[in-house]
C-alpha cells in the first residue's frame, strides 16, 4: 500500500486491484493493525487487508470539530453538587468519526450525554483526577479520590459529591472511601454504568438521575447508587462497605450483602429502607493511610500452604484469607495442612484475617473442630465482613503506624465497626 | 384512489428498488435462544426507558429524535426461551454460524461479492422494538445481480441482521413488546433502483423469494417482509414498508404514484420519508427517513472475517434451487403433495440424508411425513410434538435398521409408536425372534399349508400375526410370496 495523506475521519477512495470503495476512513481496532476500516455511505463499516490495497486517495478532509458547541448549563435555582469523574464505561464514548472508544474529556461532554442530570441539580464543579478503568486502579487512586472528595465536602457551596467510576472494582473504592473519610458530613455517591453511554438503553441515565437526588438528600454516607433491578424504575442507595459486584453484565450488578440498602431512590423520590447518618455541620477529615503489603488469597481444595512463604518472603504485613464455608482451610487431617504454616507466618508478625468465599453469611470457626484448629493458630475471623472490604480495611488499619505495632490493637481495630462493615443482625 | 388512466412510468422517471427481509430458520443471531414465537402468557416482564443520544456531530439523528420525543415507557415480555442477551443485560455471543452460512448461500445465489472483512454494526432504533436501543446488522456481500424476464437487476447489498421485538400493545405513554422475536436472524436483500415498472418489481420479488425458499428459512405469515424504495424524477426517495404479498405491489405503487402526483400538483415537493403499506393498497406516514449517522460499530464483538475456506465450504454444500429440486424429487417418484409438504416442513435435508442410507424415496417420505401425522392424529397430539420425539436421530436409526434388515418395512410404524410411547429408540427396534421378520413368518405360514388361495392365507396370517401387520401389508406380502 502506498503512503496516504488521509487520516481517520477523512473521506477517501480505497483502491483495490479491481474495485474502488468510497467512504470515511476509520481508526483500525487495537488488535487489527493490519486492517483498514472504511465507513460506507450506507453507514456500514467494512475492512480491507492492508496488503490488498493499492492506494488510499484522500477525497475530502474531515470537518474540524466546532468548538464550544456544548456548554454546561447552569441551574442556579437548583442545589449545587460536585462530580468526580474517574473513568470506566460511564465516562467513555465511541467516536463515530474514527471508530475508536475514547474517554470523555471535558465537562461539556458530560453535559451532552447526561442532560437529565444537569436538569435535576446544578453541577457546580467537575473534577477529573485521572481517567482509568477501575481494574487499573490501586490504593493510590483511592487516596486521590478521597482527597478530592474531602475538599469538595468541606466546600460550603456543595451539597454532595457524585463519583462516577468503572464497575469492576467500584466496591473496593466505596470501601476505601468509607474508611478514608472521617466525620462525614454530606452524601458521597458512587455510581457507574454497565451499558455504554452512547446507546439509548444506557443504564447511566437512571443511575445518574437517582445519584443526583441522593447527593442532595440528607444521607451523609458513602453509598453506591445503581439499578435496583433490571427495570429502569429505581435505584438502591447501598452502604459502601456492604456492597459487591455480583454479576458481570446486568444493570443491577451491585447488591448489598449481609445488610440492607439505605433507601430506594426513584428519579423523583426517596423511600427509606434502613437508618443512615444525617447530613451535619462536621468538617470532613482525610485519613487515607494505607499499607500496600496486604494480600487477598482465596483457598481452594488441596492448595499447598507454601504460597504463604511467598508473601512472607516478600515482606507482606497482612493477608485476608477467603476460606471455605464457615471459615475452614485444610487442617492436619489433609495432605496439605495449613495449620502449622499459618502459625509460623503469624509468629513472624503477619496479620492473618479470615472471611468466607460463600459471600453471604458470617464466618464461625466454633461450629466444627476444623474451624477451631484454624482459629487456634491466631487467625482473626471477620464475622460477616465482605472479603473485599476486609482487604481494604486491613490495608488501612496496617497503614497506621501507631496501631500496626501492636497485634492486639490491630485485632481490636479489625473487629471494631468503623464504617458499617459489620452487621450484628443478619436477616438473610 | 386507484388511477384510471394508464401511468406513463418512463415519462415520470419512475425508479424503484426492493428490500426484502426474510427470517432464517436457525437459533437467534447473537445468542443461543430458539427462534420460537410464543402465544402463551409471558413468564416475566421488565420496564425500560430509552433516551436519544447526540451523535459525534452533536446532532440527534432525525429519525431517532422523532421516536424519542415520545418519552415512553417500554414493557418487555420475556419467556424461558429468552435470555439476558434479549434483555440487553449481557454482551452478544458471536454471530450464529448457521445463519452466516445461509447468508453466504444467498449471496452466492445472487452473484454478489462477499466481503472478507466486515463489521457488525448497531443501527440506532429507539421506538422500543430493541431493548438495546439499536439493531445489530452486518453487511455480508455487495454488488450482485439477477436476470429476470424484464432484464438485469443489480443487488446492492446482502445483510444479516436481528429481527426486532414484536409489538403487543401500543398505549399513549407506554408500549408493550414481546421478546420472542427479538434476535431472530433476518437476511436483508436490497436491490438497486433498477426497476422502472411496478410489474418488474413484483417479478424481482418473486424471483428472490424463490431463491430464499431453497435455503433454510422460516415459512409462514410474518416471516418475510418486503419494503420498497421508489422515486419519481427529481423528487426524494420514499420507502414503503411491510408488504406481505408481492401481489399487492403493483396496486400500492400505482396508488403511491398517484399520491405523489397529487402532492406535486398542489405545488409542494416530495420529502423522503418512510411509509407503511396498508392491506387496501394505500400507504400512511410512519417516520422520517433514517440517516447513515445512526450506524456505529458493535464494540462488543470483533471484526467478522469471512474466510476463503468458509466460502468454499458453503459453495460445496450449496442447496439446489427449489425448482431444480422439485424436478429431481418428481423424477424419483414423489408426488406433488409430498414434495409440497417436504418443503413446507423444511425436511428436504433430512429426506436427502435418509435417502442416502436407504434408497426408497416413497418409503422415506412416508416415514418422514405420513407416519408422524398418523401417529399424531391417533395420539391426539400436534405433529410438532410428535416430530420432536421422532427427531432426525430416530429417523436415521430407522433407516439404518431398514438397511441392515433389523426391522422390516411393515414394522416401521410399530417402532415409531413404541418410541412415541416412551420406549428407548434402541430398544424399540429390537423384536423378539418370532417378531423378527414378518416376511419370514408369512413365508412360514404359506409353506406350512401350500396351495391355498390368497384370501385363505390372509385369514391365517392375520390370525397368527395380529397386531404386527395390517391387512393391506399382509395382502401385499402374500401376493409377493405366493407366485
Amino acid at each position: 500500500m502506498e503512503k496516504t495523506a488521509a487520516k481517520p475521519g477523512d473521506y477517501v477512495e480505497v483502491h483495490l486491484t479491481k474495485l474502488i470503495y468510497e467512504g470515511i476512513l476509520l481508526e483500525s481496532p487495537e488488535n487489527e493493525k493490519g486492517t483498514v476500516l472504511l465507513k460506507l455511505d450506507s453507514g456500514y463499516n467494512i475492512g480491507f487487508n492492508k496488503k490488498d490495497i493499492l492506494k488510499i486517495v484522500l477525497m475530502k478532509k474531515a470537518r474540524e470539530k466546532e468548538k464550544g458547541e456544548f456548554e454546561v448549563k447552569k441551574n442556579p435555582e437548583k442545589k449545587n453538587v460536585a462530580m468526580i469523574i474517574t473513568g470506566g464505561t460511564i465516562a467513555s464514548v465511541l467516536d463515530t468519526k474514527t471508530g475508536g472508544v475514547h474517554p470523555l474529556q471535558k465537562p461539556e461532554d458530560f453535559f451532552r450525554f447526561y442532560p437529565e442530570l444537569f436538569e435535576k441539580v446544578n453541577v457546580a464543579k467537575i473534577e477529573i483526577p485521572f481517567m482509568k478503568s477501575s481494574e487499573d486502579m490501586d490504593f493510590k487512586d483511592w487516596q486521590k479520590i478521597a482527597k478530592t472528595t474531602v475538599e469538595l465536602l468541606n466546600d460550603n457551596n456543595i451539597q454532595g459529591v457524585i463519583i462516577t467510576h468503572g464497575t469492576d472494582t467500584l466496591h473496593y473504592t466505596s470501601s476505601a472511601l468509607s474508611f478514608f473519610i472521617k466525620d462525614l458530613n454530606k452524601p458521597v455517591i458512587l455510581t457507574y454504568s454497565q451499558r455504554s453511554i452512547d446507546r439509548a438503553s444506557s443504564d447511566a441515565n437512571l443511575n445518574l438521575q437517582c445519584s443526583a437526588l441522593a447527593a442532595i438528600s440528607d444521607i451523609a454516607e458513602v453509598s453506591l447508587v445503581g439499578h435496583g433491578t433490571s427495570n429502569d424504575d429505581f435505584c438502591y442507595s447501598m452502604p459502601g462497605t456492604k456492597v459487591r459486584k455480583l454479576h458481570t453484565s446486568r444493570r443491577d450488578a451491585f447488591k448489598v450483602v449481609n445488610d440492607k440498602p439505605f433507601a430506594k431512590i426513584f428519579p423523583d423520590k426517596i423511600e427509606r429502607i434502613s437508618e443512615w447518618k444525617i447530613r451535619n455541620k462536621n468538617k470532613a477529615k482525610l485519613d487515607a493511610k494505607f499499607e500496600e503489603k496486604v494480600a487477598l488469597v482465596k483457598i481452594y481444595p488441596g492448595q499447598n500452604p507454601d504460597i504463604l512463604d511467598y508473601y512472607s518472603k516478600k515482606g507482606y504485613k497482612g493477608i485476608v484469607l477467603e476460606l471455605t464455608g464457615l471459615g475452614h482451610a485444610p487442617t492436619k487431617k489433609s495432605r496439605n495442612s495449613w495449620t502449622l504454616k499459618l502459625k509460623e507466618i503469624q509468629k513472624k508478625g503477619i496479620v492473618v484475617c479470615a472471611t468466607s468465599q460463600c459471600i453471604f453469611g458470617k464466618v464461625d470457626p466454633l461450629v466444627y473442630s476444623n474451624g477451631r484448629e484454624i482459629l487456634a493458630t491466631g487467625v482473626i475471623y471477620l464475622e460477616d465482613m465482605l472479603s473485599e472490604t476486609a482487604f481494604v480495611k486491613l490495608g488501612w488499619v496496617l497503614g497506621h503506624e501507631e496501631w500496626k505495632k501492636n497485634k492486639k490493637i490491630v485485632k481490636e481495630k479489625m473487629l471494631e465497626n468503623i464504617a458499617g462493615e459489620f452487621n450484628k443482625r443478619l436477616e438473610e | 384512489m386507484e388511477s384510471e388512466e394508464k401511468i406513463d412510468y418512463e415519462k415520470l422517471g419512475f425508479k424503484s428498488g426492493l428490500e426484502i427481509h426474510q427470517q432464517l430458520d436457525t437459533k437467534k443471531l447473537f445468542c443461543n435462544c430458539p427462534s420460537v414465537l410464543r402465544q402463551d402468557a409471558p413468564d416475566f416482564t421488565i420496564k425500560r426507558k430509552l433516551h436519544a443520544v447526540a451523535g459525534e456531530s452533536g446532532e440527534v439523528d432525525v429519525a431517532a429524535k422523532h421516536e424519542a420525543e415520545k418519552e415512553k415507557e417500554f414493557v418487555y415480555e420475556g419467556y424461558d426461551t429468552t435470555c439476558l442477551v434479549e434483555l440487553d443485560e449481557m454482551p452478544p455471543y458471536e454471530i450464529n454460524q448457521e445463519a452466516l452460512k445461509i447468508a453466504l448461500q444467498v449471496a452466492i445465489f445472487l452473484n454478489a461479492t462477499i466481503l472478507p472483512t466486515t463489521q457488525i454494526m448497531r443501527k440506532t432504533v429507539i421506538d422500543g422494538s430493541n431493548t438495546s436501543g439499536f439493531q445489530r446488522t452486518v453487511l455480508i456481500a455487495r454488488d450482485g445481480w439477477i436476470i429476470t424476464k424484464t432484464g438485469r437487476i443489480g443487488i446492492q447489498s446482502i445483510c444479516l441482521e436481528e429481527d426486532a421485538a414484536r409489538i403487543i400493545e401500543r398505549k399513549k405513554d407506554s408500549s408493550v413488546y414481546r421478546l420472542d422475536r427479538l434476535g431472530i436472524p433476518l437476511i436483508e436483500i436490497a436491490t438497486n433502483p433498477d426497476m422502472h415498472e411496478p410489474e418488474q418489481v413484483k417479478e424481482a420479488a418473486l424471483y428472490i423469494g424463490k431463491i430464499l425458499r431453497s435455503c433454510k428459512i422460516k415459512r409462514g405469515i410474518g416471516t418475510i417482509r418486503q419494503d420498497l424504495n421508489l422515486s419519481i424524477k427529481g423528487e426524494d426517495r420514499i420507502e414503503i414498508k411491510g408488504f406481505q404479498e408481492p401481489s399487492m405491489m403493483v396496486k400500492t405503487i400505482n396508488n403511491e404514484i398517484a399520491r405523489q402526483l397529487a402532492v406535486l400538483k398542489s405545488g409542494k415537493r416530495i420529502h423522503g420519508e418512510v411509509r407503511n403499506a396498508l392491506p387496501d393498497g394505500s400507504t400512511e406516514f410512519l417516520r422520517p427517513m433514517p440517516g447513515a449517522d445512526r450506524m456505529y460499530p458493535e464494540t462488543d464483538l470483533p471484526l467478522l472475517k469471512i474466510s476463503r475456506d468458509l466460502i468454499n465450504e458453503v459453495k460445496r454444500t450449496l442447496p439446489e434451487l427449489r425448482e431444480d429440486l422439485e424436478k429431481d424429487l418428481k423424477k424419483i417418484g414423489l408426488n406433488e403433495e409430498m414434495i409440497k409438504i417436504l418443503f413446507k416442513q423444511n425436511k428436504i435435508d433430512d429426506f436427502k440424508e435418509l435417502l442416502e442410507i436407504y434408497n426408497e424415496p416413497t418409503l422415506i417420505a412416508k416415514i418422514l411425513l405420513v407416519f408422524p401425522k398418523e401417529i399424531a392424529a391417533h395420539e391426539k397430539k400436534s405433529v410438532d410434538e410428535i416430530s420432536e420425539i421422532l427427531n432426525k436421530e430416530v429417523m436415521v436409526l430407522i433407516a439404518e435398521s431398514l438397511k441392515s434388515k433389523k426391522i422390516s418395512r411393515e414394522q416401521i410404524k410399530q417402532v415409531l409408536e413404541k418410541i412415541v410411547h416412551g420406549e428407548e429408540p434402541e430398544k424399540a427396534i429390537e423384536f423378539k425372534k418370532h417378531e423378527g421378520n414378518v416376511e419370514e413368518e408369512v413365508m412360514k405360514i404359506i409353506k406350512s399349508k401350500p396351495g391355498l388361495s390368497e384370501n385363505a392365507y390372509m385369514g391365517l396370517v392375520m390370525k397368527e400375526l395380529k397386531g404386527k401387520i395390517n391387512g393391506g401389508e399382509a395382502m401385499e406380502l402374500i401376493r409377493k410370496l405366493v407366485k
